[in-house]
């Protein structure tokens, strides 16, 4: 028996970057336990990340190459797999063009360079990620608005946190983790929360707006108001450093009176005026914001908005407020991805990049686009399909829809830990490895200026890091990569002066603090300024001021479904225990979270004869699902909350329950509900209606 | 003797479950016992834990005397006394007792002694990112490993 060793390395259980370190022994890992020393996470882990062994070492875990034959699902070496991807690859790139082929990851992996490398190399603009409405697409409107992500400062202490459809101590918070804003809070800071819901942030919260599911934008535009009209924004700098400030004034002034604002948001016009001082009087004020606010067709104007008012209360890089951090030095993602290996002309094919001009300006494709490519043929065939750490069955909207087109693919290759119901429709199933079992520069993509040292632990089977995947198997392509992983993050740490094995010592990497950067350098924007008036979105012909956009299915724009429908239905509630539709096969987390769990008012509850704790229908315009009820009294009557990211690795393949609970078989895709520039999927608002499941399993 | 003890801050828990996890690692538990657990009353969380009670209630049930109380305040099972007849499960005024079907003893929280020992703080109480887990007993359990656990994250 050997002694324990300890390694460190970092997690990516969900975006990852928490320090961890692993006990091994025996070449086991047999424990996993906070870093103290991590910058991010000081010690703590979540459940996510705790539970690795189990996700690591599970008997359902696919640890070789398959191939699907007539019978099923058949082990293979990794060099038949590759060559029969890279063949197929090449067929279609031959006979369709390589925009043929579309790529696709899902949330945030950490190998976004890797995949974008992968796909312009192959010479193809479709490249599917979460991006249109996660993340990347706050990014985006920070990039037209402020000329870079304005993340919040925690670690220079704001005085006021405004907590805006976000909750990062239970889920993934991109740049800091909950603990970073505890912290923050645990030293006196004031807090706002904007949340339908109820939840321990909001009764944290000095102020509780619970906002109508949607309506962020107005809200914001809400705020505006109050601060325009009682001469709250700091003079020198909306004067200096905003571009169009008078013309935004016009309009907040014009259209967001605070009776309207009310009238659409629901949150009292008192509480909206009170929330608008707090944030604007106390200085350093913060926002951090959450996917809830992208996730709608006002996915861009919110985030415009947002950041107007770190702009008008002088919070814009100033310390302890809304900061642009400064990268650690590495190579950037863009780099390293070789964009500029893809030709003009392959990338005007993108998909949808004529209509969503600011997700092609991002590389991003939404995901309906390239649906509707794969099943109509139009603009062209989209007929192959490489898919990464991506279950988009489950997680994308309308999801009969993405089955139906996956299905339709000549061929499919995917990488994953399991058979998920997406993996299923493979023709070929590559395993991935763990983060336990990577070596990587992880978080390079991420706006909080750190880079971490992912260390690989150790090998399971013959799972590879996808990493290694796409080298390995755009070397068959013909592209140019290194000759291993660790080569090419040496190439990828030169500027910092470091190797992988010094990097790996030294554990992470921070860049530089500056703020105020702008007083020397202006904003990177055409007009060198915070452009709350968008000379961009004015060229592409588009509103250039933020503006609230009513859902469009809601009660107020579709009362003619209100009688079939009369529930808003706030899809996507969170857990702490799952990532999206990872981890229902892992035993630990599944005892604490066994079943889908929609919340709903206990006097809703009522009036359909719905009892804590029983199945119950949920159905759309556009199918019915079901999930468990929990009664809530902090959500409005009026609005019902509902988990997504459900199916059921314990029900027999190829289906395994996929459309059972998955609240996607009841959102919306078309392009009408999409954000008209970043082509944002609304995962979020839709109408309902709710009953008491007929049958009832054991409760 | 003093008291030793865990002491949970209800209004700081926010439901994040990473204590259960990281205790079910350490004592290397699969599903059915949770020696720490939070309960979830939207939008409240309850959490249930030993409180290494002064008289424990789950040592005067137990007919084989498998359950005592340590030096420290500590109180203990011991698996290979137990003979797995649940009275201590029922005797719990705070449904901290658990059982264990597949070695069918009654198992409980030991609030890691093990850890104590190497000056360091017990897994649950290790990874809370609020910090809301205290060891209460401070002074007896210091005094013994004259350790830093209590430091606040």
């Amino acid at each position: 028996m050997e002694e324990v060793k300890k390694v460190k390395t970092v997690c990516r259980s969900c975006h990852g970057g928490c320090g961890v370190i692993a006990h091994v022994k025996d070449g086991k890992v047999i424990k996993v336990e906070g870093d103290p020393e991590s910058p991010i996470s000081h010690g703590t882990m979540c459940s996510k990340g705790l539970s690795i062994t189990q996700l690591a070492y599970h008997p359902d875990r696919v640890l070789y190459p398959m191939k699907k034959n007539g019978e099923g699902w058949e082990r293979i070496s990794w060099d038949e797999a590759l060559d029969t991807v890279a063949g197929k690859f090449k067929e279609v790139k031959e006979q369709f063009g390589p925009e043929a082929i579309m790529i696709g990851q899902g949330t945030g992996r950490d190998f976004e360079s890797h995949f974008s490398r992968f796909g312009n190399l192959l010479g193809t603009p479709n490249m599917i990620t979460a991006g249109h409405m996660c993340y990347l697409s706050r990014i985006g409107a920070a990039l037209i608005t402020c000329g870079r992500h304005p993340a919040i400062d925690y670690a220079n202490n704001p005085k006021c946190i405004v907590m805006w459809g976000c909750n990062p101590l239970w889920t993934n918070p991109d740049e800091y983790k909950g603990v970073s804003f505890w912290r923050a809070y645990q030293k006196g800071a004031r807090l706002i929360v904007i949340d339908p819901r109820k939840g321990f942030l909001s009764k944290k919260a000095d102020l509780w707006l619970q906002v109508r599911p949607g309506t962020d934008a107005a809200l914001a535009m809400g705020f505006h108001n109050v601060i325009i009209e009682e001469g709250l924004y700091d003079e020198e700098f909306v004067w200096q450093y905003i571009h169009g400030w008078d013309t935004f004034v016009d309009r907040v002034r014009k259209d967001y009176p605070l009776e309207r604002v009310e009238e659409i948001t629901w949150v009292k016009q008192d509480l909206i005026r009170r929330a608008a001082r707090l944030y604007a009087t106390t200085k350093p004020a913060g926002i951090h914001w959450g996917v809830p606010t992208e996730q709608t067709i006002n996915c861009t104007d919110f985030t415009r908005a947002a950041v107007g008012l770190m702009a008008a209360t002088g919070n814009l890089d100033a310390p302890g407020g809304n900061v642009f951090h400064q990268p650690p030095g590495t190579r950037s993602i863009s780099e390293f991805s070789s964009h500029k290996s893809l030709s003009n002309e392959q990338r005007l094919k993108q998909l949808g990049g004529e209509q969503y001009k600011l997700a092609a300006r991002m590389t991003i494709v939404t995901p309906k686009c390239a649906w509707d490519a794969i099943l109509t043929g139009k603009p062209y065939p989209v007929k192959a399909g490489y898919l990464v750490g991506t279950n988009p069955v489950i997680t994308r909207a309308n999801a009969n829809e993405v089955y139906e087109a996956l299905k339709k693919l000549s061929f499919l290759a995917v990488s994953d830990f399991f058979m998920t119901p997406t993996a299923e429709l493979a023709d070929i199933f590559l395993p991935a490895g763990t983060w336990l079992e990577q070596n990587h520069v992880s978080e390079n993509w991420k706006f909080h200026g750190y880079v971490l040292a992912r260390q690989k632990v150790l090998e399971i089977g013959e799972c590879w890091q996808d990493h290694k995947i796409f080298m390995e198997l755009g070397k068959r392509m013909g592209q140019q990569w290194w000759d291993t992983v660790e080569d090419a993050l040496d190439w990828l740490l030169e500027p910092t002066g470091l190797t992988w094995e010094e990097f790996k010592e030294k554990g992470y990497l921070h860049g530089e603090q500056k703020f105020y950067k702008y007083r020397e350098k202006g904003f990177s924007t055409p007009t060198k300024k915070v452009e709350l008036y968008s000379t961009i979105l004015e060229r592409w012909g588009r509103d250039p001021l933020p503006k609230y956009t009513e859902i469009p299915e809601s009660p107020v724009s579709r009362p003619d479904l209100t009688e079939k429908y009369p529930y808003i239905l706030n899809s996507g509630l969170r857990t702490p225990t799952f990532f999206h539709s990872a981890n229902r096969q892992i035993p630990w987390l599944r005892e604490i979270r066994p079943d889908p769990i929609v919340e709903i008012h206990p006097a809703t509850a009522e009036k359909h004869g719905i009892r804590e704790g029983v199945w119950v229908w949920l159905e759309s315009p556009r199918g019915r699902v079901k999930e468990r009820a929990r009664l809530n009294e902090g959500i409005d009557p009026r609005v019902i909350v509902a988990e997504h990211g459900w199916w059921y690795p314990e029900m027999k393949g190829p289906d395994h329950g996929w459309d059972i609970s998955n609240i996607n078989m009841l959102t919306d895709n078309s392009h009408e509900s999409m954000d008209p520039v970043m082509g944002a999927t609304n995962l979020r608002v839709l109408l309902c209606n709710i009953s008491r499941c007929e049958e009832q399993e054991e409760e | 003797m003093e008291k030793a003890s865990l002491r949970f801050e209800k209004k700081d828990c926010m439901g994040c479950h990473a204590c259960e996890i990281a205790c079910k690692q350490e004592h290397a538990l699969g599903v059915g016992p949770r020696l720490v657990w939070v309960k979830e009353q939207s939008p409240d969380y309850i959490p249930v834990y030993c409180h290494h009670c002064a008289r424990p209630p789950c040592g005067e049930a137990c007919p084989v005397d498998a359950i005592s109380r340590n030096d420290q305040g500590i109180v203990l099972i011991d698996a290979g006394l137990c003979i797995g007849c649940g009275e201590c499960v029922q005797a719990c005024p705070f449904g901290a007792m658990q059982f264990e079907d597949q070695r069918e003893i009654a198992v409980k929280c030991d609030l890691c002694i093990h850890r104590l020992a190497e000056n360091k703080q017990p897994a649950c109480m290790s990874v809370c990112p609020t910090g809301c887990i205290h060891l209460d007993g401070k002074k007896s359990i210091a005094a013994v490993f004259e350790n830093k656990i209590y430091q606040e994250i």
